[in-house]
């Protein structure tokens, strides 16, 4: 196993400003966040929205400065030319090398893609950043060629491509610089499932072909379990549950987690359905102590609801009960899950 | 409940025309649930918006009936189909805060449906209750009078600044504060009979504290209650059909559930009819009878939800089938399709 990232302790949290300007309370975004990605394997991050993988991945690239915790970088990243490891010290020159190897595939390929653009422009455009100026035509045509499209593609504007066709672009773009790390956030999402199965089948024999590392975001757990190896699940701000892929499927410890499994609608009609009652909390942290503390009690709705669904055979929880803070403990090997200990 | 026949939507572009829908036949009896999936471009929410007569301009209905309990309304006039729209039938949208109007509480957005389709309900309500029907009766003076008094208060005000003698202007402030605190308290009143059907409307969705809602703004609530709200609104003219266009697309696999629970509850409650339309396979499976696959204008295949996925029998369905992950790590078949052409 070698690593090529590390997430130790990372924290972000967004100060919530009332009208005079004074912070009034805090949305921990990442509240604690500790992860090691795996070279050359697929690292899974699954969440509802709200719970913290943009920013997450927003952190890794450096695009927000985190408020406590570091992202440690292998030697494979920095070739051991870097001052330091830790990506919050590198110098202007180091961080522009290290944006060079990761690459980013966004949810909705035409809002990644300029309109006013043509294609060979698209693609192009980080190698002329980044200063590789010689045979750009024919290094860009050998980038579509991996997707899967063609020279004669060159010269057309975004919107004459189909969606399928469209997050091809931006994936040939994302490669664009030989990268080591993919992020991918929400890849296929906005696809029809006949497209998405291209996509992931793509995904899969370009990480044959590079030896690429993924880090997969996703709130779709067949694609997640169909993708990675690894898999770590998100619920506001902290990771609740990390293990293999095989080992979390068969053998989910978290509530959340086997509430989660349970809500993705399948063809078996006979599985246990646990739902989950109740709205997501809000993430905003007070810092007048009297309001601080987010309620575990049950909430007005979470009654109606488990009211509704009382005498129906059907398993619960509400998310009130999930609000509790409980440290991570080791399940088995490489399994870690945040629940009580018996 | 609902026939459709032979029905053919055509689209006109620039580029020719556009077989939206190329004969589809639907028939969804009373009080079940009926899926009816595709890919994007496949018809299917056109289908719907042609059985209400929703089409944009450039579309148009060319051939097929359309029978809604036993009546044709394929010519029905415009009268009918308001009516209907609303009344009859029930619609949700994929994105309940598109839906949804801005600039409206949710008290007023279902009240104006209530107005429209349970006039008579209302009135009654009102007689035994023994409180106005609407709340303007009790409260509210004719908008053209508030805004003489609005109008005349800020023209003297601005008079009194510009002479200089801004101590003048004060009780004219005085009176639009005094106009602005009675908005203020009416919104927090509940006081006529379209209030309480409002709150009733609310409280079938399971929405918690339905008085506090009602007086909310839609951006103020979260995903699955703008939903719930929706789905209120759809019920609020005792709908007999609900017709659902991706009703989840929008929302977490957690809310999800939710929502598909109460959607599924509340047809076994009212035995209602319901036509959800989605592109997911797996919300299909778990919450319809019957299922009919789209493809390319046409309905390719129409079975129980069972039939559809032990056995399939058409090669589009097969290939939808297969080409979604399930677990294995074998690289996954893609169906071979060709793209909607333009005729």
């Amino acid at each position: 196993m070698k690593e090529i990232l590390k997430l130790k302790n990372l924290k972000k949290h967004f100060p919530v400003k009332n009208s005079w300007g004074t912070d009034v309370a805090l949305v921990k975004a990442l509240d604690g966040v500790d992860l090691k990605i795996e070279s050359g394997k697929t690292f899974g991050i699954v969440g509802e929205s709200g719970c913290g993988k943009t920013t997450l991945m927003r952190t890794l690239l450096r695009l927000v400065e985190p408020t406590s915790g570091s992202v440690i970088l292998s030697e494979e990243i920095t070739g051991n030319n870097f001052s330091s490891n830790n990506l919050e010290d590198l110098t202007s020159e180091e961080l522009r090398y290290f944006r060079k190897q990761i690459g980013v595939v966004f949810q909705d390929p035409m809002g990644a893609l300029n309109p006013r653009m043509l294609i060979k422009d698209i693609v192009s455009e980080p190698l002329v950043i980044h200063g590789k100026t010689d045979n750009v035509r024919s290094r860009v045509i050998e980038l579509l060629e991996n997707v899967g499209l063609g020279e004669e593609h060159l010269y057309r504007y975004p919107h004459e491509f189909s969606g399928g066709q469209r997050q091809r672009i931006v994936i040939a773009r994302a490669l664009a610089l030989d990268p080591k790390i993919l992020v991918l956030d929400e890849p296929t999402s906005a696809l029809d499932v006949s497209v998405q199965a291209q996509i992931l089948n793509l995904l899969n024999d370009l990480q044959k072909k590079y030896d690429l590392t993924y880090i997969f975001i996703s709130h779709d757990l067949s694609v997640i379990e169909y993708m990675c190896d690894r898999l770590a699940v998100m619920y506001l701000g902290r990771v609740v549950e990390e293990a293999d892929t095989d080992e979390l499927f068969s053998n989910p410890q978290h509530p959340y987690t086997k509430a989660l499994l349970s809500a993705t609608p399948s063809f078996d009609k006979n599985k246990d359905k646990i739902m989950i009652l109740g709205d997501v909390p809000s993430p905003i942290n007070y810092l007048d102590e009297s309001k601080a503390k987010l309620a575990t009690e049950i909430t007005e709705q979470e009654k109606l609801e488990i009211s509704a669904i009382e005498g129906k055979g059907i398993d619960y929880i509400v998310r009130s009960s999930l609000n509790e803070v409980i440290p991570l403990v080791q399940i088995s090997d490489g399994h870690y899950a945040r629940v009580r200990q018996q | 409940m609902l026939e459709i026949e032979n029905l053919k939507t055509n689209f006109n572009t620039y580029d020719g025309v556009v077989k939206a829908l190329d004969g589809v036949n639907l028939k969804i009896e009373d009080g079940e649930i009926f899926g009816l999936v595709g890919e994007t471009g496949s018809g299917k929410s056109v289908t719907c918006y042609s059985a209400l007569k929703l089409l944009p301009k450039a579309g148009e209905v060319v051939d097929g009936t359309i029978m809604l309990n036993g009546e044709d309304i394929t010519n029905a006039s415009d009268e009918r189909l308001r009516e209907i729209r609303g009344g009859e039938i029930g619609i949700i949208f994929q994105d309940p805060l598109s839906a949804l109007n801005p600039v409206m509480t949710v008290n007023d957005q279902i009240g104006e449906i209530l107005v429209l389709h349970q006039n008579a309900e209302l009135q009654k309500l009102a007689l035994e209750k023994e409180i106005p029907t609407l709340k303007s009766e009790k409260w509210k003076a004719s908008p053209g009078v508030e805004f003489t008094i609005m109008a005349f208060c800020i023209s003297f005000i601005s008079l009194f600044v510009m002479l200089g003698q801004w101590r003048f202007s004060l009780p004219f402030l005085f009176v639009i504060m005094l106009m602005f605190l009675r908005d203020y308290l009416q919104r927090y009143n509940p006081a006529s009979a379209l209030d309480l059907m409002v709150i009733d409307a609310l409280s079938r969705v399971k929405l918690p504290n339905p008085e506090q809602i009602a007086n909310s703004y839609p951006h103020e609530l979260s995903g699955g209650m703008q939903q719930r709200v929706m789905i209120a609104m759809a019920l609020a003219g005792k709908a007999k059909m609900l017709i659902a266009d991706e009703p989840t697309t929008a929302l977490d696999v957690t809310i999800q559930a939710q929502i598909l629970q109460l959607i599924k509850d509340i047809q076994k409650e009212e035995n209602m009819s319901v036509l959800l339309i989605t592109h997911d396979l797996g919300v299909v499976a778990e919450t319809c009878e019957k299922v009919a696959v789209m493809y390319k204008g046409k309905i390719v295949e129409q079975a129980t939800v069972e039939e559809i996925f032990s056995n399939p029998k058409n090669d589009y369905t097969k290939g939808l089938l297969e080409a979604i992950p399930k677990g294995s790590k074998e690289r996954l078949k893609v169906p071979n399709l060709e793209e909607t052409s333009v005729l």
